[in-house]
């Protein structure tokens, strides 16, 4: 049965899950040709003060390419189950309720987990073409709570977007942006550091947070 | 045969607004049963509360002695589902689609599904939100078929339907039902359609069931009687046993449970002067309009 979700879901984000991918890719491409244009043109000097003394992340521009993500691979998840309240017969089909939503959130979290992996593979290894490897695991600490919101923004959506009444889609929405506030506040690089291990704890604690909207629906909310 | 569905007590508001109150519906196996009414009598509502959606606010549901609040994967397994509109996974084509179900039904027969198929003219990769109503409601009735459940729920199948693919869907349907001693629960908006398909009927209005028996039953003992009154002030609407009566000018329809002998005598005993009465002949559209009222 869960071959058969991981099918449909599939079927529903593969083209949104491969267009971001690409998209970021390409942005993290263009974040490196910057970072050339800076040694090239700027020199290696001033462009290592603007980073070591100035405060400059170089990478600032990914910092919301996750949660574009997330909202995307959101929406494409579970806006289809809304149209004409088709989640109906995904609670129709032979499994618990709870469980179909997992499994469907589960397969959401693998592609998106599995899309950020790959960024952040080409963000890393063009990273030590320029960096000496203090500087990139500094980067990856500064850039790992960005990948942590993106998750959030996609916990958020499928809240929001699975809620039967406008009026909670506005409350959750405020709530997904106080908590993704969390984790993109600091732009001081690596200052995320010792906070990472609980907010990777404050992602999984909601990661579960559609299951409440899903509650609404089943008990007849309109 | 016992009661596929039994719903006991069955009582739900929406916010002050009643739907209805103590509403007991039961479905014997193997029969298809009708639920007619009005917009907004509720007939939606029940199938929400059967398949779970919806919490009833007292009373209950059973679907093969199960709570249709809490229905297990097996049981849940047993039902056909078919969502007002023939609802389905637009985003996929046919073969998705069927790929897709085929994987939670251990008895899938795909043979029916791919007959009803082969007569709509689509393509292999069209997808579903590019079909017309009737092909999609070909699409939704070829997955209920496959599936092969035990209990069909069907809410208003026939909607924009046209008539070729509503007959269709019934002979399909009751042919199937029939052979296969399937039960199904069904609501349409075109009343006209549900006397080839049903063997039960329950008609429901605001707040209350006004009938509930095998459809046989109530084509036969539910009479309309036309007259002409001579005195168009008679007041005969709240006689008890008149179930509903319309009147334009002094013509009368008057619809009763009673006998012709009944009524005319009552009209004789009663100085009720009238001409020109007679039992008119009624499809089940029209005795549900004489029964429900025009509104």
């Amino acid at each position: 049965m869960w071959k058969s979700i991981v099918y449909k879901e599939w079927l529903k984000i593969r083209w949104f899950l491969i267009g971001f991918t690409i998209l970021g890719i390409v942005g993290i491409g263009y974040l490196f040709l910057k970072v050339q244009h800076g040694f090239t043109f700027q020199g290696g000097t001033s462009f290592w003060y603007n980073i070591l003394f100035m405060g400059l992340q170089f990478f600032g521009f990914f910092k919301y390419f996750p949660l574009l993500g997330g909202l995307i691979i959101g929406v494409a998840q579970y806006f289809p189950e809304t149209i004409n309240k088709r989640i109906k017969l995904t609670f129709h089909l032979p499994l618990k309720e709870n469980n179909v939503l997992l499994i469907m959130h589960a397969i959401g979290v693998v592609c998106l987990v599995l899309s950020y992996m790959l960024l952040l593979g080409v963000f890393i290894t063009l990273s030590t073409i320029y960096f000496p490897s203090q500087m990139v695991f500094d980067s990856v600490v500064s850039v790992t709570p960005w990948f942590l919101a993106g998750l959030v923004a996609y916990f958020f959506v499928a809240l929001i977007v699975l809620e039967p009444v406008w009026m909670y889609r506005l409350l959750y929405a405020m709530v997904a942006g106080f908590f993704v506030n969390i984790y993109v506040k600091s732009p001081v690089i690596a200052a995320y550091g010792p906070a990472i291990p609980g907010l990777f704890v404050l992602t999984i604690l909601m990661s579960v947070v559609l299951l409440f909207s899903a509650y609404r629906f089943r008990k007849g909310e309109m | 045969m016992g009661n596929v569905i039994e719903c006991n007590n069955l009582t739900h508001y929406y916010g002050k607004k009643m739907v209805y109150e103590n509403l007991n519906i039961h479905v014997r196996e193997g029969s298809i049963l009708g639920l007619l009414g009005k917009n907004g009598t509720g007939k939606t509502t029940t199938i929400n509360i059967l398949n779970g959606f919806l919490q009833p606010r007292s009373g209950e549901c059973l679907i093969y002695g199960e709570n249709s609040q809490h229905l297990p994967p097996a049981t849940k397994a047993r039902i056909g589902f078919l969502i007002e509109g023939h609802i389905q996974y637009a985003f996929m084509n046919i073969h998705q689609i069927e790929k897709f179900y085929s994987g939670f039904y251990p008895n899938w027969k795909p043979a029916p599904y791919w007959e009803l198929m082969s007569r709509l003219k689509v393509t292999p990769t069209q997808k579903i939100s590019t079909m017309s109503c009737g092909q999609r409601s070909q699409v939704a009735l070829g997955l209920i078929l496959a599936q092969n459940p035990d209990l069909l729920i069907l809410d208003d199948f026939s909607m924009g339907l046209d008539p070729g693919y509503r007959r269709l869907f019934i002979d399909y349907l009751r042919e199937y039902a029939k052979a296969e001693n399937k039960t199904i629960f069904t609501t349409s908006h075109i009343i006209q359609d549900m006397e080839r398909l049903i063997d039960d009927v329950l008609i429901m209005d605001y707040n209350r069931v006004l009938a509930q028996c095998p459809i046989s039953e109530f084509m036969t003992t539910f009479k309309r009687f036309d007259f002409e009154l001579e005195n168009d002030q008679v007041d005969l609407k709240n006689l008890k046993f008149v179930k509903n009566l319309e009147m334009v000018k002094n013509k009368v329809e008057l619809y009763t449970y009673e006998s012709k002998e009944f009524v005319q005598k009552f009209l004789e005993n009663n100085g009720v002067g009238h001409k020109g009465f007679n039992q008119v002949k009624m499809e089940l559209e029209d005795a549900f309009i004489g029964l429900t009222g025009k509104y």
